[in-house]
């Protein structure tokens, strides 16, 4: 079907558009030349209104075990946000961590049409895929968890050649059908498991034997060197501890150079100043990713309210268990490959902490000078739930309203923060760039985040209003490939969304030594693991859509 | 023919290292493999075709007609549960989509005996470890109640004497402590077994977590060997305690497991100590996940008003069907051809087993593939963590499960 959609101002970063006013085309379940389609074609007039991409999150717990043992403990949330269905949609529950037909839907409903889990373990990686193949409306991907795996670790202590480190990163990839790679506390997650219950970035691990900056240069160079567009995604060590900035600016040497996203940084970006020793580090951490051109980083915002916390990393879970609510808490060692860790918090804007996490986030987001490097997350679940968005960008774009809340934060907070000083407001162009343009260049994915003829009909359409945040809250139009699937921020029409891969080349001889470490010490034989296509889409649910990987 | 790797879901343990041999529609396990793996596919042989057409009220009927005289009770029924669930992911996300569309209540044939665990899990959250871990970390493992071993068979194989360990050493301790005597864990050189002169299991777990509680004293009467095998997990490096909830009286249960939560997390303050539940022998692991993912809910899920509802008290299928609060039953099993409906409601729908006999019983029966040897599928182990393929070895007609759930929901 062929549709124009005419008279709107076009925000598309990738084509350094800035607001111009233009036609956009809509072929079958691509953006075409409006100029080309039959003047007879279906038009709707969206003078009013602003065009982007379809939104893209690039770091969004919605899918594998940690999240169904999130869903099972907030229990309440779940009983106080139910979803009815209707011939269009289906049921669900939950605000902080909605079942996955609900998430689909809000992401959709927001204007989202992809988002991307970021810690699939690669045992529980069908299960992840199932659950994200039973989230509709947006596609997915995934980022598979190693760096506290045994076998890597046995390797690194072997002292076995980058290029044998990376035919193993290749072949998970491939066994485990996701899209890049991700650490979590590198080696600290190991070492929980031997009672260890901290690991500094060049500390030795008793355990392993290694360093969490050795793990994180192998990891990021394999990632570089198996052409893999989006570089190593790093939860560095240390979360969450006051003074951790400097293992956060660390963990970004540990790259040399090569490209590495840290994420969530504003739980790494935390000094020792003041009365209560817990202060903003936020300019350090700006000043060291303007510094670094190989650095990206998402902000993994916290807003106030009750969420929870869900995360590979046992160890500082374990650590921050105490400040959870309400007081439940899950740890879990999983598979000599990883762990996870379920928290609920509550994040209250008068505590002294959470206040001040709140401004180290925002601060981080406003002193970062390249948009095209820092980009919009709350981590969700973990420092809100992703459907906060819309807030989240009208505290980065308007001024007196950010200042508004701040005023309103623990008094301590606001002595302790710049973030009344700081000016900068975001235009449309530059959101435009951290939640579509930018995460679609991350991810390689080619044909999304972008309007040209060519791309895939991923399109946005909010109608332009005063208040920003209704605007990104309810857009006028959602089209998903092609198919207009939210009218007035009302679905009309479901759609399934594919899963985005890699599949970088690797030498086959890798499985030789696989092989024998999985009959001898796994639970699972080496051929199950392995994740086939048509596994993925006759029994997963989910069409794989393979990206190109080049190499350097 | 021969299958290699093939994945048996007779217990929550799913081993996958199985060699099958497929001759038309016989299939016999090659490993000299333990009887609960072999009575699956000893099950899975079809010798009479005629018997594999579906039935209404006992009367060889097309699958059409089975659909249809299915839809009609569901449009007719008052208030329908859907239950069994012993099946896979396929067939679970289906029966979902069936029960929201009926405004059924959703429950599990084992339901009843994941409750506690789900509770703690809801009130507490806990402190959990995988096979792997278990088999490659443990330097003391202590296992409540000896039956554990015969309800799960290979878990000695390939779980508690492994060959070969990560860490390099098989040394470790493995503790069976139980209320009965067992005579050949007695003997048993390898396992430190101990006949507790306690009453039940659930005294001996109260009494360890009292040992770790901080208001713990000296003076309280403690079973000696229960002291002994508090100080044996405090001085391992990598404890696991296992259990199976099925093994704890159902009203106190929830306390049980309470206790060991609250061992488990008391010592977890000093050191490495961590539960290993086992369940799962009827696909109870993999619908509760479905369920938690899809609705937000675990186990049972009652969608009265068309939304998703969770209230284990008021929904659970046993007690309703017991109290005759439903009208229309929907069993659904695919493993094993015993695992009939044990309660049934005014009226029936079997979608079971090709070998299952519930003609007496059941209005409608359906039979469907076996995932695993009919059809590729999918399962959940015991740790919830792994999720395993269920391989397709055969050729036949039989419809899945899952094309069943759907034609009916297509036929409302």
């Amino acid at each position: 079907m062929a549709i124009k959609l005419v008279g709107a101002q076009i925000y598309d970063p990738m084509h350094q558009i800035d607001g111009k006013k233009m036609d956009i085309g809509i072929d079958q379940e691509q953006i075409c030349n409006a100029d080309a389609l039959a003047p007879d074609c279906e038009s709707i007039d969206v003078s009013d209104c602003i065009i982007m991409a379809g939104a893209i999150d690039l770091h969004t717990h919605i899918g594998g075990g940690k999240v169904n043992i999130a869903r099972t403990m907030m229990i309440e949330d779940h009983q106080a946000h139910i979803h009815h269905g209707d011939h269009q949609c289906r049921a669900g529950s939950g605000h902080a961590v909605p079942s996955t037909f609900t998430a689909g839907y809000r992401y959709a409903e927001m204007g989202y049409t992809a988002g991307f889990e970021p810690a699939v373990l690669p045992v529980n990686a069908r299960q992840a895929h199932m659950e994200m193949a039973d989230t509709p409306m947006i596609d997915k991907g995934g980022y598979v968890l190693l760096g506290n795996d045994d076998f890597l670790l046995q390797m690194m202590r072997d002292g076995a050649s980058q290029s044998a480190i990376n035919d193993y990163v290749a072949w998970v990839l491939n066994a485990s059908q996701c899209i890049g790679i991700k650490v979590v506390n590198a080696g600290g997650v190991h070492a929980f498991k031997f009672n260890q219950r901290r690991l500094d970035v060049d500390e030795v691990s008793t355990a392993s034997g290694v360093t969490p900056r050795q793990i994180v240069n192998v990891l990021s160079r394999a990632v570089y060197e198996l052409g893999v567009t989006h570089p190593l995604h790093v939860h560095a060590s240390n979360l969450g501890v006051p003074g951790n900035f400097e293992t956060t600016i660390a963990t970004m040497g540990a790259a040399e150079g090569v490209p590495i996203h840290l994420t969530h940084i504003q739980f790494h970006s935390y000094g020792t100043e003041g009365d209560m020793k817990f202060s903003s580090a936020a300019c350090e951490i700006a000043e060291a990713i303007n510094k670094n051109k190989n650095v990206t980083a998402d902000v993994g915002q916290i807003m106030f309210g009750q969420t929870v916390t869900t995360s590979g990393d046992t160890m500082m879970q374990y650590y921050g268990h105490e400040h959870g609510s309400p007081k439940k808490w899950t740890v879990m060692d999983i598979e000599c490959e990883m762990g996870c860790g379920v928290v609920p918090f509550r994040y209250r804007d008068k505590s002294f902490v959470n206040a001040l996490q709140w401004s180290i986030g925002l601060e981080i987001f406003l002193q970062v000078n390249d948009p095209w490097r820092v980009f919009l997350t709350t981590d969700h679940p973990n420092g809100a739930p992703f459907t906060s968005y819309p807030h989240l960008i009208k505290l980065l774009m308007n001024r007196s309203f950010r200042n508004d809340h701040l005023g309103n934060l623990h008094p301590e907070a606001q002595r302790m923060s710049n973030l009344a000083s700081m000016d900068r407001e975001y235009s449309l162009y530059e959101i435009a760039v951290m939640t579509r343009a930018a995460p679609a260049k991350i991810l390689g994915l080619a044909d999304q985040g972008h309007l040209a003829a060519g791309a895939t009909a991923n399109i946005t359409v909010y109608r332009k209003q005063d208040d920003i945040e209704k605007m990104f809250a309810h857009p006028a139009y959602v089209f998903k490939n092609g198919t207009m699937i939210v009218k007035d921020g009302k679905i009309i029409e479901t759609v399934k969304g594919v899963t985005h891969v890699v599949k970088p080349e690797y030498d086959k001889s890798i499985e030789k030594s696989l092989r024998t470490y999985f009959d001898k010490f796994q639970t699972i034989s080496l051929d199950n693991f392995k994740i086939s296509n048509d596994e993925m889409e006759e029994c997963i649910g989910s069409q794989v859509v393979e990206h190109p990987c080049t190499k350097p | 023919m021969q299958f290699k790797h093939i994945t048996c879901p007779q217990c929550g343990l799913l081993c996958d290292d199985l060699d099958v041999n497929v001759d038309d529609q016989d299939v016999t396990l090659n490993n000299n493999s333990h009887p609960v793996c072999q009575q699956f596919f000893v099950d899975a042989k079809l010798t009479d075709k005629s018997t594999l057409q579906p039935r209404i009220k006992g009367k060889p009927c097309t699958l059409e007609e089975a659909v249809a005289h299915a839809a009609k009770l569901h449009t007719a029924a008052k208030q329908s549960i859907i239950s069994g669930l012993i099946t896979d992911v396929q067939a679970c996300r289906s029966a979902f989509a069936l029960a929201e569309k009926t405004h059924s209540v959703i429950d599990h044939a084992n339901g009843q005996s994941m409750r506690a665990s789900t509770a703690i899990m809801q009130r507490y959250g806990e402190v959990r470890t995988t096979l792997a871990e278990a088999r490659n970390r443990a330097d003391c493992i202590v296992l409540f109640g000896a039956e554990i071993l015969t309800k799960f068979p290979r878990l000695r194989e390939r779980i508690l004497q492994p060959a070969e360990t990560l860490s390099g050493s098989t040394e470790r301790k493995i503790i069976v402590i139980d209320v009965v005597e067992n005579a050949d864990l007695s003997a048993d050189k390898e396992i430190e077994f101990f006949h507790l002169s306690l009453p039940n299991l659930e005294a001996a777990i109260q009494q360890l977590q009292y040992l770790a509680s901080p208001r713990a004293s000296v003076e309280t009467a403690i079973e000696p060997a229960i002291r002994l095998i508090h100080q044996q997990i405090s001085a391992s490096n990598y404890a696991v305690l296992t259990w199976t909830a099925s093994l704890f009286a159902k009203n106190t249960a929830e306390q049980t497991l309470q206790n060991l939560t609250f061992f488990i997390k008391e010592s977890m303050k000093t050191q490495r100590c961590v539960g290993l539940p086992l369940g799962g022998s009827r696909g109870e692991i993999t619908a509760n996940q479905v369920s938690t993912w899809q609705t937000g809910f675990p186990l049972p899920v009652a969608f009265s008003s068309g939304a998703p509802e969770h209230n284990p008290v008021i929904y659970n299928a046993e007690t309703m069907l017991a109290n005759s609060e439903a009208d229309l039953l929907t069993w659904i099993s695919t493993y094993s051809p015993d695992d009939t409906p044990k309660q049934y409601a005014k009226a029936n729908i079997v979608i079971g087993h090709p070998n299952m006999q519930c003609d007496q019983t059941a209005d409608v029966f359906i039979p469907v593939g076996i995932p695993g040897i009919d059809q590729r599928g999918l399962a959940c182990r015991t740790d919830a963590v792994a999720t395993l393929p269920l391989h397709s070895i055969r050729k036949n007609d039989l419809p899945s499960a899952d094309h069943v759930l759907n034609l009916i929901f297509q036929a409302l």
